[in-house]
């Protein structure tokens, strides 16, 4: 099991560097540009892809290191051994710290080294700056975790933190402040649309400046293209003022944390708010139509519902995925997309509706990662209830899995809807086609989330964010990672006769036997995808013995 | 024999030959015990003894290694939704969903065992009455005390009026009012043909309740029957169930390590308390 994992992971993550290499390779020279211009703007191009990823990343880790926080330094059942002990304050704060920097970075880590490492090859670094690259990002990963914290410390300081309520109106303003910043400031639009520029010389000379000259994201930035050209000395001076700045963090934190985490952690045991965003009215609503299910549906996917608005540590991952779904449609929304039947053929739209599909597919692949692979966990230690009951644990599973399926699909669904307008579409097959791929994912990412949730349940913990940042949680992404490179494997062929049925018809019998089979393996690999996870998981799940 | 009298000899709880052990550890070896409908039986034993473990394995929340176990005629681990629907659990530790009120708790657990809604809110309402719990119908569990959740749990498993109820130290945590109180209505369950299987480490409370006590002690029932016969077996017949227990331990725990027990407390220990 655990060789097959490695090997998966290591796989997903090949992968995602040897995909993102071939094409960054590709855009480096910009071929329909010609031969002088191409390669100066593609260089300048791959280079603001760079800094916006670093900056995406800063941004993601920010809001996931607020959340850990919440857990790790006011919610965890241990701190109340930890602060009753004669260990200093600071001391259980740095200890604290350590375990939220893990549980916020260690996934978003993984999966981001590997698109690093691809600009470095693409550009094409020297063999050092392969293992430089890794120290650079952890040390600008410690930044937005010091930013975390302090948020994390001065709403705990502000109000009880367990008045979920304020701190949730507080991190609302936050997401929708960091949208506008990000959209009006960053204003990634026009680095795919020359037509902003009134001469290629701005257009040039607007890709060379950073965005965002006081942001860490620059200091990345300048000391990694010095990293890929192999100039050491002239990087880590680049380095050096983000070094200062994660120096001061961290001082700042410590000041912080030895003034006001005790009182803090105090402050947030006063008051327990019984319901969570006044939301009570939408709960009822949600329930309402499972009265004419059988009584086992009902209740479970009432509790289900019920928690899901009562529990802030579930609903808070909300606004993470939020931000996510609207700069997945932004993204889409600014693509060039109405200037490029103008340099390539008419099938590019089509065909870019063909990989938009993976991308929807990790959308919800992670966004089930947070709500419904926590789901079999979040029983927690009142999973006798369930175990003692007439109730076998397999008809909770099927239960779980139909419940979150309808939103995962229907999410998918409307995510291909405006990604299919955005694309015009002009193929009716290709629209039912896309429909059909968010269906399969849907299908999977919930499978193997209910099932690998039960699998590597963890009933100790109560918080969804731990449970998805555990081990399970990785294999669960991992195992999406492979099941849409499967996807796209089984699609090929059909895909590429589809593509180019206007120039190269079907007629042979090869052709039609291999699209058959295709299709076949296609069917096979879904249904085994979703089969195997689930009957695991109802293995696991009998046979799980609580304390 | 009249009708009552057979339906009072029938047995509604079987262990045959029950093992369970994890890894080299032998948690329970081989216990055989019947309990008879309308019983009220306690099951003692020192910490660690494998009560637990018996308790979780009838209520099917853990498979024995081997054996059979029969609840109400029916075999728990060929018919587990059969046997379980017959029977109502309070465990030691109210472990309950914390983000429900009690009356959506009672609402999910009635749904788990097919009952009613409106006669799941009605006995729910009744038991919240009865254990004082009435002012709190609307607040969610996460903020009641370890009491307050015991007497939920102990609501909740009465909802769908089982013939059989498990109960694992049912007094811990409650207040000496709430005690009377449970002690009282198991009684009135008893008489009303309930079957009351519990364990504890409140000797007077399985004094006071018990029909028949059976003693587990390493895994092994060492001794059983009504507080009479296991005091006709003991060494002085005026002797309190405390006495019994503590000698009946006693003795096996000699037969087991060949010398008194007093005389296995490490040196050390001894010196430092």
């Amino acid at each position: 099991m655990l060789s097959a994992l490695i090997a998966g992971g290591c796989i997903t993550i090949f992968g995602i560097f040897f995909g993102l290499y071939m094409f960054l390779a590709y855009v480096i020279k910009a071929p329909m540009l010609g031969p002088i211009l191409g390669p100066v703007i593609g260089s300048l191009i791959v280079n603001k892809l760079l800094e916006m990823i670093i900056v995406a990343l800063f941004c993601m880790i920010v809001f996931s290191s607020i959340i850990a926080a919440f857990s790790v330094f006011y919610l965890d059942d241990e701190i109340r051994l930890l602060i009753s002990s004669p260990v200093a304050i600071a001391n259980i704060f740095w200890s604290r710290f350590v375990l939220m920097l893990v549980e916020s970075s260690w996934m978003a880590s993984i999966f981001f080294l590997p698109i690093f490492l691809a600009f470095c090859a693409a550009s094409k670094a020297p063999f050092w700056a392969f293992f430089l690259y890794p120290v650079y990002l952890f040390i600008y990963l410690l930044l937005p975790n010091v930013l975390g914290g302090l948020t994390a410390l001065i709403l705990g300081s502000l109000f009880p933190i367990r008045q979920m309520r304020k701190v949730f109106q507080f991190l609302s303003v936050l997401v929708l402040a960091g949208m506008v910043f990000f959209f009006r400031y960053l204003e990634p639009e026009k680095l795919l649309n020359p037509n902003y520029f009134p001469s290629v010389s701005t257009y040039i000379l607007s890709l060379r400046t950073s965005s965002l000259d006081w942001f860490p994201s620059t200091y990345l930035r300048e000391a990694s293209l010095h990293l890929f050209a192999g100039r050491l000395s002239d990087s880590l001076e680049a380095f050096l003022p983000l070094i200062g700045m994660v120096l001061s963090g961290l001082l700042l934190l410590h000041l912080f944390a030895a003034a006001f985490y005790r009182i803090s952690w105090q402050k947030s045991l006063e008051a327990v708010e019984n319901q969570v965003l006044s939301l009570e009215w939408v709960r009822r609503i949600l329930i309402y139509p499972f009265r004419w299910f059988s009584h086992d549906v009902r209740v479970v996917c009432s509790k289900e519902i019920t928690f899901f608005f009562r529990d802030p540590a579930v609903f808070s991952q909300l606004f993470m995925m939020i931000a996510i779904v609207i700069v997945y449609g932004y993204n889409l929304s600014i693509l060039p997309l109405k200037d490029l039947p103008q340099l390539y053929s008419g099938e590019m739209n089509d065909t870019l509706v063909y990989f938009n599909g993976p991308f929807i597919g990790f959308i919800l692949a992670a966004i089930s990662m947070r709500f419904v692979y926590p789901s079999i966990s979040l029983e927690g230690r009142a999973f006798w209830v369930v175990k003692s009951s007439p109730i076998p644990p397999s008809r909770l599973m099927v239960i779980k899995f139909f419940l979150y399926l309808i939103p995962n699909m229907l999410l998918g669904w409307a995510l291909c809807m405006i990604s299919n307008s955005l694309f015009v579409v002009t193929s009716q097959t290709l629209r039912v086609i896309s429909f059909a791929n968010v269906t399969i994912m849907a299908v999977v990412t919930t499978a193997l989330a209910i099932g690998l949730g039960a699998v590597y349940a963890r009933f100790d913990m109560d918080n969804p964010l731990k449970v998805a940042g555990s081990f399970g949680g990785f294999v669960y992404m991992i195992a999406n990672g492979l099941f849409i490179i499967n996807l796209l494997a089984c699609q090929v062929y059909p895909m590429y006769r589809f593509y180019f049925s206007r120039f190269y018809p079907l007629r042979d019998l090869t052709g039609k036997v291999l699209i058959g089979f295709s299709l076949t393996m296609l069917l096979v690999c879904v249904i085994a995808w979703s089969a195997i996870p689930l009957i695991r998981g109802r293995e696991a799940i009998e046979r799980y013995e609580p304390n | 024999m009249n009708q009552t009298d057979s339906s009072a000899q029938e047995i509604v709880i079987e262990f045959t030959g029950l093992k369970k052990t994890y890894g080299a550890f032998e948690a329970v070896k081989g216990v055989d015990l019947s309990v008879r409908r309308g019983e009220l039986f306690g099951f003692l034993g020192p910490n660690g003894a494998g009560k637990t473990t018996i308790i979780r394995i009838m209520t099917g929340i853990i498979r024995p290694t081997d054996g059979r176990v029969s609840i109400g005629g029916v075999d728990l681990l060929a018919e587990p939704e059969k046997a379980k629907i017959r029977m109502g659990y309070i465990p030691d530790r109210p472990y309950l969903y914390e983000k429900l009120t009690p009356m959506e708790y009672f609402d999910f657990i009635g749904g788990l065992y097919a009952l009613d809604p409106e006669i799941a809110k009605q006995r729910g309402e009744n038991m919240l009455r009865f254990f004082s719990l009435w002012d709190w119908r609307n607040e969610l569990i996460e903020g009641f005390s370890h009491g307050m959740k015991q007497k939920v749990a102990m609501s909740a498993s009465l909802l769908h009026d089982p013939d059989i109820l498990v109960v694992d130290e049912p007094m811990v945590g409650l207040d000496p009012r709430s005690v009377r109180l449970v002690k009282d209505f198991f009684l009135n369950l008893t008489k009303r043909g309930k079957t009351i299987f519990l364990t504890t480490h409140t000797l007077s409370v399985a004094e006071d309740l018990c029909d028949r006590i059976g003693i587990i002690q390493r895994g092994r029932v060492v001794a059983l029957g009504s507080l009479d016969e296991l005091r006709s077996r003991s060494s002085d017949v005026t002797f309190d169930l405390e006495s019994i227990f503590l000698q009946i331990t006693e003795e096996e725990d000699e037969v087991a390590h060949g010398n008194p027990p007093e005389a296995r407390l490490p040196a050390a220990v001894s010196n430092e308390f």
